[in-house]
């Protein structure tokens, strides 16, 4: 993996001045805030469509009612969101034309594909962080009071479920590489949420082993999943980061 | 001293007559080798198997003596290219593209610095430094390119049609860096569709047409442009009658 330095001190520049990445993540955990503090707040006033909606996560109440919401929201919307990102980041270099400037180079395409994957891993931390905190901050401006053991550790599996959701959306940055451009890694994203829904409610108990879903099954119920199954999600990482660098390691610029 | 860049008999085909069909040339020390070739002629291609980004069906291609699918990485430290559109991040301001380039390009960096502002200097560019590449002219767009394809003054620059898109001055600036290079011993491979002012301060003219090399023009010679139009119509004219 040679120069992963001068690669991963390029791809952190980049990552800090992206727009896209800005955007992205304050979309979802602004988003993520504002919608469950809503929701928690029509829930509370008796609102039964909502209610009908959130299903059994519905009957809780105070953080726990909070922290249950959000977990259905990012279930779903952090995949999608660091998915488009993860594409974009991997896309661009061939929409913006810039992959020619990084043939050629004493830096390997490996160090690059590594730099990206670790700049895309720590800027997840940083949305999950910040989404976390925020949900606490709309927790505690609603009026919710002190945080009891059982929603702290809601709120804390709530943030590994958003860096699960980093992680397993790996695949996009394979499908951005071979299509050359953002859309394919977006179209996967899309696909792989499709995919664990359609799991979840088809067979809830294969859902766990698998590592698109077991995630957010385990942040809704941390009994429904073990840590082996929670062990598959970075394994799923690494073999689609593997994937993605073999695929640039054989890259030609022919079309 | 082995040739900074030698290609022989260089194959990649893309369906019958197009692509590379069996080109040959040799960029020497010290020396700006202009490719010149209408649209489609295949130079683009050439440049980028010179570059390793397209694998050759057949034929070989050597940087410094080695063959450039076994060139160590510290060795494309000392190349430079600019092949089809300048490196550029569009979120990045002008200045960090060129530290960007620089890193990437293998400068420690401590010199990165000292070398980004002497490229902002060389290049006019100096008043865009905080500017985002996205605010930028086509031709700025192109110098700041170039000046991250030489940044590091390599020992071989690789430039396709570098001209486009410059003004005059910019044409000068791109023709005083390239001959600063070649006097300082490095290769420099340069295309162009036309005989624009680069390919006129070349040492070797090679004219392309329907990838392969079909003749060389004598820089400084008389007519430049009707014996290039000569060359790649005798060529059209051969190829018909052999089909």
């Amino acid at each position: 993996m040679t120069g992963f330095p001068a690669a991963f001190a390029t791809e952190a520049r980049k990552a800090a001045a992206a727009a896209v990445l800005r955007f992205g993540g304050a979309f979802l955990a602004l988003g993520t805030a504002v919608l469950a503090a809503s929701l928690a707040a029509a829930v509370r006033a008796g609102d039964e469509q909502i209610v009908a909606k959130l299903g059994p996560a519905a009957a809780a109440t105070g953080w726990e009612l909070l922290a249950a919401i959000a977990t259905q929201v990012v279930g779903a919307g952090a995949l999608l969101a660091f998915g488009v990102t993860l594409a974009w980041s991997f896309g661009r270099e061939f929409t913006d034309g810039t992959v020619n400037g990084l043939f050629a180079l004493p830096v390997s395409r490996t160090a690059l594909v590594a730099a990206k994957l670790v700049v895309h891993l720590i800027w997840t931390i940083a949305v999950a962080t910040l989404l976390t905190l925020l949900l606490l901050g709309a927790g505690l401006a609603t009026g919710l009071g002190p945080i009891g053991a059982g929603a702290a550790g809601a709120l804390a599996r709530l943030f590994v479920l958003a860096v699960c959701s980093g992680l397993i959306a790996t695949p996009a940055a394979w499908a951005a590489t071979l299509g050359r451009g953002p859309l394919p890694g977006v179209a996967v994203a899309v696909a792989l949420i499709v995919t664990a829904q359609v799991t979840v409610v088809a067979a809830p108990a294969g859902g766990s082993w698998l590592p698109i879903s077991a995630p957010a099954l385990w942040a809704l119920d941390p009994a429904a999943v073990n840590g082996f199954q929670l062990l598959l999600v970075p394994a799923f990482a690494l073999a689609w980061a593997a994937a993605a660098a073999a695929a640039w390691r054989r890259l030609q610029l022919d079309r | 001293m082995p040739n900074r860049l030698e290609i022989t008999d260089a194959v990649r085909a893309y369906g019958p007559g197009t692509g590379v069909l069996g080109a040959s040339l040799r960029v020497a020390p010290g020396e700006v080798h202009a490719l010149l070739g209408l649209n489609g002629a295949g130079k683009t291609t050439l440049m980028r198997a010179a570059l390793g980004m397209v694998r050759l069906d057949g034929g070989g291609v050597r940087i410094g003596g080695v063959p450039v699918a076994r060139l160590p990485a510290p060795n494309w430290a000392r190349v430079g290219h600019l092949i089809d559109r300048p490196f550029a991040y569009a979120d990045l301001s002008v200045r960090a593209n060129l530290r960007v380039a620089a890193r990437l390009r293998g400068l420690p960096p401590a010199a990165v610095a000292a070398r980004v502002e002497a490229a902002l200097g060389s290049w006019s560019l100096g008043r865009y430094g905080p500017v985002r590449a996205a605010k930028l002219s086509k031709g700025n767009r192109q110098r700041l390119g170039l000046a991250a394809a030489l940044i590091a003054g390599p020992d071989l620059a690789v430039l396709d049609e570098p001209t486009d898109g410059l003004d005059p001055a910019g044409v000068i600036a791109l023709r005083e860096a390239l001959l600063r290079l070649a006097a300082g011993g490095a290769g420099v491979l340069v295309s162009s569709h036309h005989l624009d002012e680069v390919a006129r301060i070349a040492d070797r003219i090679s004219v392309m047409n329907r990838g392969r090399i079909v003749g060389g023009l004598e820089p400084g010679g008389a007519d430049l442009e009707r014996a290039f139009f000569a060359l790649v119509l005798a060529d059209d004219e051969r190829r018909g009658e052999a089909r």
